[in-house]
């Protein structure tokens, strides 16, 4: 089976360092290094991780109506951005749940680059096809052709200055600029997906991704696979689609305002009445969801995952959406002083339930008590990500 | 550590000595599941029962159910285990045992894979 599976321009470095590969998505990608997940994690927060996640899908948007086919299709309002900018936006269906969370990114005044989850690719693909019809735009999906690699953490900004010969790269959160590695446009931009307040993604073509992920790995940022990305998103409480976003445990579609990324990822505004799902988005701001996604933490002894019904005071109230147990530095920063692990999750729950508020989750029968917590992780001190315990929360 | 080990298909092993099987999983379990995070034990004094669920194992990725290599009741259980997990990585075989079973019938003992034929069944 695995040779109809899709690689990426880089599944040769991952097999050299005898990565474990998984089908993730129709995907051979590496779930983690022999460095274990745990490893992968804390190296992440301490120094920085290097990830390949060129299996995500990369549409360029560009033609006249460009900035037009954005505001029709996406939640938030590519308007908004200045070239030299990127934003966190959706693509909203009708009844107001989410075909796709995404990232727009405005490299040049003209140009407009979307990253899309792997899983939805197809699916992105088409819905995008099918509204470009009245507009004079053209869609390229330009992901075989590129490759896309994520550096984040403490030393990704000085790791990379050295891998593109210190020409200027983006500064401040969400920024997207070009340099060239090897003579080859990059685009770079400050984004991620672990929570570290220094990261970076880099899109460049496809036949220079190896040279640039040995660059990289020369420079004291560490492989991670899709294992401690998942753990690094989880505790910086970022929603995964087909956890937070598309069908809850029990079947239930997930409107988009569940999710608190919906005040950064949608914008309503009276200029931009009728883009696509702004009705049902209106009607949710109008009339809130009962339900809405917040971080856990377990205090007892456990991990909640995935599927868990969650209660209070005895009664159900929701659903662990995302849980594991993940890794933390005892001390930001200073390894000698070890590290620990806590179980954590993010759970949709009834909007009565607040920060603070005792939780049970049901793991197998048995009643492994929690607690809501307001945030995991504070990235507003770099260059540490620094965790936020549950005894610290709300 | 000289008494033979034995080992259910589902990679728990049992060493039996003086009527009390000590019982774990096996370094390639270990392997297989990546960082383990968690292990739920039975209570001390439980009945388990030979090919019967008696706990869980937890990676970051997920868990995994421990089946009992041999019957009897639950006289012991590692609690040191769960202050460094990575005991496992280390020492699966020894200092990772999970719990000491009092054993109700030694001839399920026969019943288990020798090392060499568990060996051949994961190289399969």
């Amino acid at each position: 089976m695995t040779e109809l599976l899709k690689t990426t321009p880089l599944i040769k470095k991952h097999e050299e360092a005898d990565a474990r590969l998984v089908d993730f998505s129709g995907w051979r990608m590496p779930v983690q290094y022999p460095t274990g997940i745990i490893q992968e994690h804390l190296a992440t927060r301490l120094t920085g991780g290097l990830f390949d996640v060129s299996h995500m899908g990369r549409f360029l948007i560009s033609g006249p109506d460009a900035l037009a086919f954005c505001r029709h299709a996406l939640t938030n309002d590519a308007a908004l951005l200045a070239p030299g900018q990127s934003q966190y936006t959706l693509l909203a269906d009708t009844d107001g749940t989410a075909i796709d969370d995404a990232y727009l990114y405005r490299p040049s005044e003209t140009e407009f680059l979307l990253v899309v989850n792997a899983g939805n690719l197809s699916k992105d693909w088409r819905h995008l096809r099918a509204l470009s019809d009245d507009f004079t735009v053209s869609l390229t999906d330009i992901s075989v052709e590129t490759a896309m690699i994520a550096v984040q953490g403490p030393v990704s900004g000085q790791a990379l200055a050295r891998v593109f010969a210190g020409q200027p790269l983006p500064s401040a959160r969400n920024e997207v600029s070009r340099a060239l590695y090897q003579g080859h446009t990059a685009q770079v931009s400050r984004t991620g997906y672990t929570g570290e307040p220094i990261a970076f993604e880099i899109i460049l073509p496809a036949e220079r991704a190896e040279a640039f992920w040995d660059e990289c790995v020369r420079q004291g940022v560490i492989p991670v696979g899709l294992g401690a990305r998942d753990t690094l998103r989880l505790e910086a409480g970022l929603p995964l689609y087909g956890h937070e976003f598309g069908t809850a445990p029990d079947g239930t579609p997930i409107p988009i305002f569940t999710s608190p990324l919906a005040r950064f990822g949608v914008k309503l505004s009276a200029d931009r009445p009728d883009f696509f799902g702004g009705g049902a988005l209106a009607e949710q701001v109008a009339s809130p969801p009962h339900r809405v996604i917040r971080p856990f933490s377990v205090t007892g002894k456990g991990i909640a995952r995935a599927g868990c019904e969650v209660y209070h005071q005895g009664q159900p109230v929701g659903w662990v959406t995302s849980g594991t147990m993940v890794p933390y530095w005892k001390t930001p920063g200073a390894a000698e002083d070890g590290h620990a692990t806590r179980a954590l999750g993010l759970a949709w729950v009834n909007r009565s339930i607040v920060p603070g508020d005792a939780i049970e989750c049901d793991v197998r029968g048995k009643m492994i008590p929690g607690v809501i917590a307001k945030t995991h992780l504070n990235n507003r001190r770099p260059p540490f990500a620094i965790p936020v315990l549950s005894d610290e929360n709300p | 550590m000289s008494a033979q080990v034995k080992i259910l298909k589902s990679h728990e092993w049992a060493r039996v000595e003086d009527g009390v099987a000590t019982v774990g999983i096996t370094p390639f379990a270990v392997e297989q599941l990546g960082d383990i995070v968690f292990v739920e034990m039975p209570e001390m004094d439980t009945t388990v029962t030979q090919g019967d669920q008696f706990g869980e194992v937890e990676s970051v990725k997920a868990a995994s159910e421990l089946f009992a290599p041999m019957s009897g009741k639950v006289i012991a259980v590692n609690e040191e285990l769960e202050d460094d997990y990575s005991v496992l990585n280390r020492d699966a075989f020894g200092a990772g045992w999970m719990i000491k079973i009092a054993i109700s019938d030694p001839a399920e003992f026969d019943s288990l894979l020798t090392e060499e034929a568990y060996q051949a069944m994961c190289a399969e």
